[in-house]
């Protein structure tokens, strides 16, 4: 457990030699054992990532090590689903689980599997052109599930889902991380759907790192403040600021104690991450490899 | 009959053995079931397109040369009876099979292109398949080999069956197609099993490049017949013919696949003939003009045959595996492969 599940060093895609460049410049580092919630705008690269991770795509600059090991050697441990949830539709869903079993001997787990599939009502029989998006979530996550995967990599694994399914999937991806270990990456662009979940942060905005790391610390480093209107925030980084007749109000990284006179409060996930896609501009925070703090939160 | 496979039935089978690929058996026999409509589709084209052969070779050759010899025997005299529907059904089936044979080479190209990897790229499910312990080259080395064994093996099955029913009214039926008729020609050799194992690759590729079944279906067809073309093209040129000289007054003679022709001068030069034959007054005059001394002609006689399709299939297969190279190449710089060696540089 002492590799990274993944860590990007300037990773870079583009697609097609002219281009615009899906994701670039993109390094963090995600420690085993996390449930990470990739967060941000439709476009935003989140796919491209998980793509990346899961050695389906060739980067174009940078590298991306997975499980201490390079996208293709650690397929096998590596369980992904794809936004779309692309399945075979002429099989059945039994066949389909069939196939997953056969395909990876030795790691396959059926009962996790068909627990999956059977949390839905899913008549085995029913071929997959016939099965509602929801259900379809269900089989590929069941497929994923399945072959025991060290790291699960799930694009908009929860789109498609109604509510009731929505809660008891994810009952079972936290029970298999809790269980088993499992590092569980999950894309979304709705923050409000991984908050409870989720204990690390990707936010990409614009094919870049914006915020990495443990919520609880980025948390930490952000203060929300108020201040009279012309207050000069420096030093402490600011990240969005607005004045509204004669009161200041800013998000803020300290650089230090913050003035007494100030009201500070803490942010919420959503508000720090919409106040990041807000502002573009607004520098990074993302703990590079070199001088890791996540670490030191485990 | 294979039987369906089953999932382990204990609550959780053991990681003893992790990370090994799936066997091939296993990953084949899902191919197969992936793809079994259009196996069973296939299986029922070359029973159809054997069985029809079958009976040209038999019964309808049969028919047909006892119409001919009835028709010979008649002679010149006014009244004259023969079974002229047979020598009608004999030539239409016989076009039907050998258009039959010609066009199976198509059908796989169109098919590996729309179906094989096309509609995989277009759909996701390679993906899906990439992530369920099947690495990207075993997926395509799958998906090129078994359907390349099966292909081979029907096509084959299929010029065997068109040779023997041709051979089966060689000398016996006046209309038979001669051995150098561009598509008789073709469907009795082993040029269909080398164009369709080139289709096969194409379309392949077609659907890695392409990603969208449709374009990549219609592109490996259209692809392909640019291919044959350019076989046709080339192949009288892929073997040394043989020149028949003749004299001035029979003109220019010698069967076979004609390549070029002219006359021979004293000078031992080679120049084209301004007319055919010497029996011709005005002809004379211009063939002594330029000093002919006879007529060539540069054939590949029937002797030809095999040394012809032969080279022509080699140059095929060759073809074939160029494109099956390249398709592992546009894979492995599109997919990341094993450290070191993956992504474009």
């Amino acid at each position: 457990m002492t590799d990274p599940a993944i860590e990007a060093t300037a990773l870079g895609k583009r697609f097609g030699r002219r281009g615009a460049w899906a994701l670039r410049d993109c390094s963090f580092r995600l420690p085993a054992g996390r449930v990470c919630a990739v967060v941000g705008p439709n476009g935003a690269g989140k796919s491209t990532l998980l793509a990346l991770a899961a050695g389906l795509l060739a980067a174009t600059e940078g590298s991306v090590a997975v499980l201490g090991t390079d996208p293709a050697s650690a397929r096998p441990r590596v369980g992904f689903v794809d936004q779309d949830k692309p399945l075979y539709p002429q099989l059945t869903v039994a066949e389909t689980l069939r196939m997953g079993a056969d395909l990876n001997p030795g790691r396959w787990d059926a009962d996790t599997a068909g627990r999956v599939v059977a949390g839905g009502d899913l008549d085995p029989g029913k071929r997959i052109r016939s099965l509602s998006g929801g259900q379809r979530t269900r089989v590929a996550l069941a497929l994923a599930l399945g072959k025991r995967p060290e790291l699960l990599l799930l694009d908009e694994p929860m789109a498609d889902l109604d509510p009731l399914a929505r809660h008891e999937l994810m009952g079972v991806l936290m029970g298999q991380a809790a269980g088993h270990g499992t590092t569980i990456v999950m894309s979304s662009h709705v923050v409000a759907e991984l908050e409870d979940s989720c204990d690390h942060l990707l936010l990409i905005g614009g094919g870049r790192i914006r915020l990495a790391g443990e919520i609880d610390d980025l948390l930490a480093a952000h203060a929300r403040v108020s201040a009279p209107a012309e207050t000069d925030l420096a030093p402490h980084e600011v990240v969005e600021s607005r004045t509204t007749g004669r009161q200041l109000s800013a998000l803020v990284r300290p650089a230090g104690p913050l003035p007494g006179d100030w009201r500070t409060a803490a942010p919420s996930l959503e508000e720090l991450v919409l106040s990041h896609l807000r502002n573009p501009e607004a520098p990074a925070l993302a703990p590079t490899p070199a001088h890791d703090t996540t670490e030191a939160a485990a | 009959m294979t039987t369906a496979p089953t999932a382990p039935a204990g609550p959780v089978t053991t990681t003893a053995r992790p990370d090994r690929p799936a066997r091939a058996p296993r990953q084949l026999r899902w191919l197969l079931r992936l793809h079994r409509p259009a196996v069973l589709a296939w299986t029922a084209f070359v029973l159809v397109a054997g069985a029809a052969l079958l009976w040209l070779g038999g019964p309808l050759t049969d028919a047909s040369a006892a119409a001919w010899k009835d028709y010979n025997a008649c002679a010149f005299s006014e009244r004259c009876s023969y079974d002229q529907d047979a020598i009608v059904r004999y030539k239409d089936v016989y076009t039907y099979t050998t258009s039959a044979v010609l066009v199976a080479p198509f059908l796989v190209a169109a098919w590996a292109g729309g179906s094989l990897t096309g509609r995989e790229l277009e759909s996701g499910t390679a993906r899906l398949a990439w992530t369920q312990g099947v690495t990207p080259a075993r997926w395509l080395a799958g998906r090129l080999a078994l359907p390349a064994v099966l292909v081979a093996a029907s096509t084959g099955l299929l010029v065997w069956l068109h040779r023997l029913a041709w051979t089966a009214g060689e000398g016996r039926i006046d209309t038979a197609k001669p051995w150098d008729d561009a598509a008789t020609f073709y469907a009795n050799g082993t040029v269909p099993v080398a164009l369709a194992l080139a289709g096969l690759c194409l379309g392949a590729l077609e659907g890695l490049l392409l990603r969208r079944s449709l374009a990549a279906l219609t592109t490996a067809a259209v692809v392909l017949g640019g291919l044959w073309a350019t076989v046709h093209t080339a192949l009288p040129h892929l073997w040394p013919t043989v020149t028949v000289v003749s004299s001035l007054r029979n003109g220019p003679s010698g069967a076979g696949i004609a390549v070029g022709e002219g006359v021979l001068t004293s000078g031992g030069d080679r120049l084209s003939a301004p007319c055919s034959s010497g029996m011709i007054p005005g002809c004379r005059t211009e063939l002594a003009d330029l000093g002919a001394t006879g007529f060539y002609r540069d054939v590949h006689p029937v002797a030809h045959y095999w040394p012809l399709q032969l080279t022509a299939s080699a140059v095929l297969l060759v073809v074939a595996a160029l494109l099956a190279l390249t398709a592992f190449r546009v894979l492995r710089l599109r997919t990341a492969g094993p450290a070191g060696k993956g992504g474009p540089a």
